[in-house]
């Protein structure tokens, strides 16, 4: 009874207190809201909406190109490492293949990639312009000699270098992200086609089969498009891990509500050398309460202090920012693990600030604990564009665990693919409890209730 | 009721309380008086079950509070020197908290906070946040909170500290009215005044330890203390002493630079006969004064240095 009479004055007072709701659930709303649509393109929402746009640019000269080929083939190099006839059989067996059309046509015009990429061919500037405007996400560019290079590539023994290059904006990193997967799909299977040929022709010229063995090139054609069947089946797969992508919303939304309850642990780390220098502490033990039954007042505050900001983020998100956080019944256990790891550690804080008797320790949890977890724990933008150091980091941060739960459920996970964090949550929240009950009841420092009259104590 | 014996408390080295020991009966203002930094704050701090003493037994109806400190705690109310309220909340979500860290709820705890806000008088004002409060009516509540379970033993550790005189008569009155409703109170307080208007028995405390102890008149007869007299004449002379021997009563006078001070065991006896002989003897009265013996008479002449130094 005692302890719902703590809970509730404390959360009577907190209510009163209207710099201290801004901080707890006015700015991680506003800025939840402000970031979702600010870092709207680090995300894959455009797909969602619309696609990734992309601008091809082709450095080669397709006349220029063929042209060189033909010229390689009868009087070049080609035919003089060939051979007259094996050259012009190949040329003939291969005469329906146009790296261009396998390009435009095969790959980015099937349904599975035009389902995630929109192309434009544009002159180098205009596509830099539109990179830079937004307007694309990244521009591809094939190379000079390209159309050369990939013929002589593909229907010839030797193997000339392609270098397709992609340029992204850096403020569409996902999006960028998903662009050079598509491509270097394409460039794998391409790769992986081309040596096929190349084993084939070498083994046909090598045991002298005769040049009526380049018919088996209609099987290397062959291969090649299966070889773009797989480039399919990858793209498929690129939009991150799960069964639904994470708009910026999703995400921000997440990252604040996961870094906003870390200041519930700070508010309330203060709590117990407040009541201190209010002498009310001193009253409340007067009264016959335990310091113990104190400390459970003040982690159960910051308990329902964290859970009423998830509730509030969480059904503010939902509505004004059309969040999809996932199934409930996990997404609710996440809340409450996340909700008791915070409560533990402002307890901890609390213990710790009281036995101090100043707030630098609350301080330095709020202005640097708490930032550094928030980065870490990528509440300011997501981890996988910090080094890979640093990523492994983010086990260190609440907020993280927390932020990786909730994408957990808002990709579709079910409860099976949240336990793990939820485990983490729960044993945080338990071991600091533990450990606020160590720092509280020892001895030395400022642990004693203190006098009515600290002047007193002084003298 | 409340025995004390031989407490002690030591800060590190320093000693806040040393040695001390009183008893406190049912019934009675008790009255701890010292300056500031005499260890009375310590005190009650260690019979309040804040923190143990260093050395030395607190006996509570019969039973050690170091032993079972509950059985003190439910009987006890603490009005402690700081104000001990949540400023943002109303004077009567205030009571209504610290009635339930007494173990009052319900119906029981409106009517306490009724009957509370009454004795403290603030019953217009108790849905105002504290913070709107004035000094006095912070102080009121402040000891208003102490009284909702109805304590035996109340104590007040200088419970009228910057507070206005009509705020202090209002707590000086309601102490006087708790008592004669069978509260037994520990008053602690550095203004003399207070202590002798209120208390039946006085511990003097200076430097952690008790000085002089009993009823006021016990305190002023230990260490001999006479009324003084003041005579302000418009023209001084050795003859008004000559006047003053033929007065009755008069233990001593002698002759100051602007003054004449006589010494007597009561003023109130021999004040008109002092007056006439020396207008009858020609002499023009530029003032009187009447300084009767009290408890900071004692303090200074057991310390040597005044309460308020």
């Amino acid at each position: 009874m005692k302890i719902l009479s703590m809970i509730r004055k404390d959360l009577k007072i907190l209510l009163s207190d209207k710099k201290a709701l801004m901080i707890i659930l006015l700015m991680p709303i506003l800025l939840m809201t402000i970031l979702s649509f600010a870092l709207k393109g680090l995300f894959a929402d455009d797909w969602e909406a619309g696609k990734v746009n992309i601008a091809v640019v082709k450095r080669y000269d397709a006349a220029g190109d063929e042209k060189r080929f033909q010229d390689a083939l009868h009087n070049g190099l080609l035919a003089r490492g060939m051979g007259q006839d094996a050259a012009e059989k190949l040329a003939s067996a291969g005469k329906d293949t146009d790296p261009e059309r396998i390009f435009f046509e095969e790959f980015l015009g099937s349904e599975e990639v035009s389902d995630i990429l929109n192309y434009r061919v544009e002159s180098e500037e205009k596509a830099r312009a539109l990179l830079e405007s937004g307007e694309v996400s990244a521009i591809v560019i094939l190379p000079e000699y390209y159309l050369y290079d990939m013929k002589v590539n593909l229907l010839t023994p030797f193997r000339n270098e392609v270098d397709i290059s992609i340029l992204t904006n850096p403020e569409a990193t996902v999006n960028g992200q998903i662009v050079r997967s598509v491509i270097q799909a394409y460039s794998d299977s391409m790769s992986s086609a081309v040596i096929g040929k190349n084993a084939l022709i070498e083994s046909v010229m090598a045991n002298d089969l005769g040049i009526g063995s380049f018919e088996g090139m209609e099987t290397v054609m062959t291969g090649i498009m299966d070889a773009l069947e797989a480039v399919k089946v990858e793209v498929q797969d690129i939009p991150l891990e799960g069964t639904k992508p994470i708009s910026s919303a999703d995400y921000y939304a997440a990252a604040m509500l996961t870094m906003f309850i870390l200041f519930a642990a700070g508010h309330g780390g203060r709590m117990l050398l407040e009541e201190k220098e209010n002498f009310t502490y001193q009253r409340m033990m007067a009264a016959g309460t335990s310091k113990l039954g104190i400390l459970a007042g003040k982690f159960l505050v910051v308990f329902f202090i964290a859970l009423l900001q998830i509730m509030v983020m969480t059904v503010f998100s939902r509505f004004a920012l059309k969040v999809v956080w996932g199934d409930p019944i996990p997404v609710v256990l996440v809340g409450f693990t996340a909700t008791l790891a915070v409560a533990g550690i402002g307890a901890a804080v609390a213990a710790a600030t009281y036995r101090a008797g100043n707030y630098k320790m609350a301080n330095i949890f709020e202005t640097g604990v708490i930032q550094t977890m928030a980065l870490l724990g990528g509440s300011f933008f997501p981890i996988d564009i910090l080094p890979a150091a640093f990523q492994k980091l983010s086990v260190l941060s609440l907020n993280g665990i927390a932020l990786k739960a909730y994408q957990k459920t808002m990709m579709g996970y079910g409860m099976e693919a949240v336990l793990g964090y939820a485990g983490i949550l729960t044993g945080i929240g338990l071991v600091f409890a533990i450990i606020a009950v160590f720092i509280l009841q020892g001895k030395g420092g400022a642990a004693h209730a203190g006098s009515y009259q600290t002047e007193t104590a002084k003298a | 009721m409340l025995k004390v014996e031989n407490l002690r408390k030591s800060f590190g080295t320093i000693k806040a309380v040393d040695g001390i020991s009183f008893e406190v009966k049912k019934g009675e203002v008790f009255g701890l008086l010292g300056p500031n930094g005499a260890g009375k704050s310590t005190t009650i701090s260690m019979i309040s079950t804040l923190f143990p003493p260093s050395g030395g037994v607190i006996l509570f109806e019969g039973r050690n509070i170091l032993e079972d400190p509950k059985s003190i705690q439910r009987k006890l109310g603490v009005v402690p020197q700081d104000i001990a309220l949540y400023p943002t909340l109303s004077g009567y979500e205030n009571l209504s908290f610290w009635g339930n860290m007494y173990g009052l709820n319900g119906g029981e705890l409106k009517r306490r906070i009724g009957e509370v806000a009454e004795i403290i008088g603030l019953n217009g004002r108790i849905r105002d946040r504290v913070d709107k409060y004035s000094g006095g009516m912070k102080r009121r509540l402040n000891i208003g909170a102490a009284l909702l379970h109805m304590p035996e033993l109340l104590i007040m550790d200088e419970p009228t500290v910057g507070i206005d005189p009509q705020s202090r008569s209002h707590i000086l009155n309601t102490v006087l009215e708790l008592n004669r409703q069978g509260m037994t109170i520990i008053y602690t307080s550095h203004y003399m005044e207070e202590v002798e208007y209120l208390c039946s028995r006085i511990c003097i405390m200076d430097q952690g330890k008790i000085i002089a102890s009993g009823s006021k008149e016990e305190l002023v007869e230990m260490i001999g203390g006479k009324t003084e007299i003041e005579l302000s004449l418009e023209a001084m002379s050795d003859e008004v002493l000559e006047i003053l021997k033929d007065c009755k009563g008069i233990d001593s006078s002698e002759q100051k630079e602007d003054h004449i001070l006589i010494r007597c065991e009561n003023a109130d006896l021999i004040l008109a006969d002092i007056i006439t002989k020396v207008t009858a003897g020609g002499y023009h009265l530029k003032s009187v004064g009447v300084k009767k013996p009290n408890l900071e008479t004692v303090f200074l002449h057991l310390t040597g240095k005044a309460l308020r130094d």
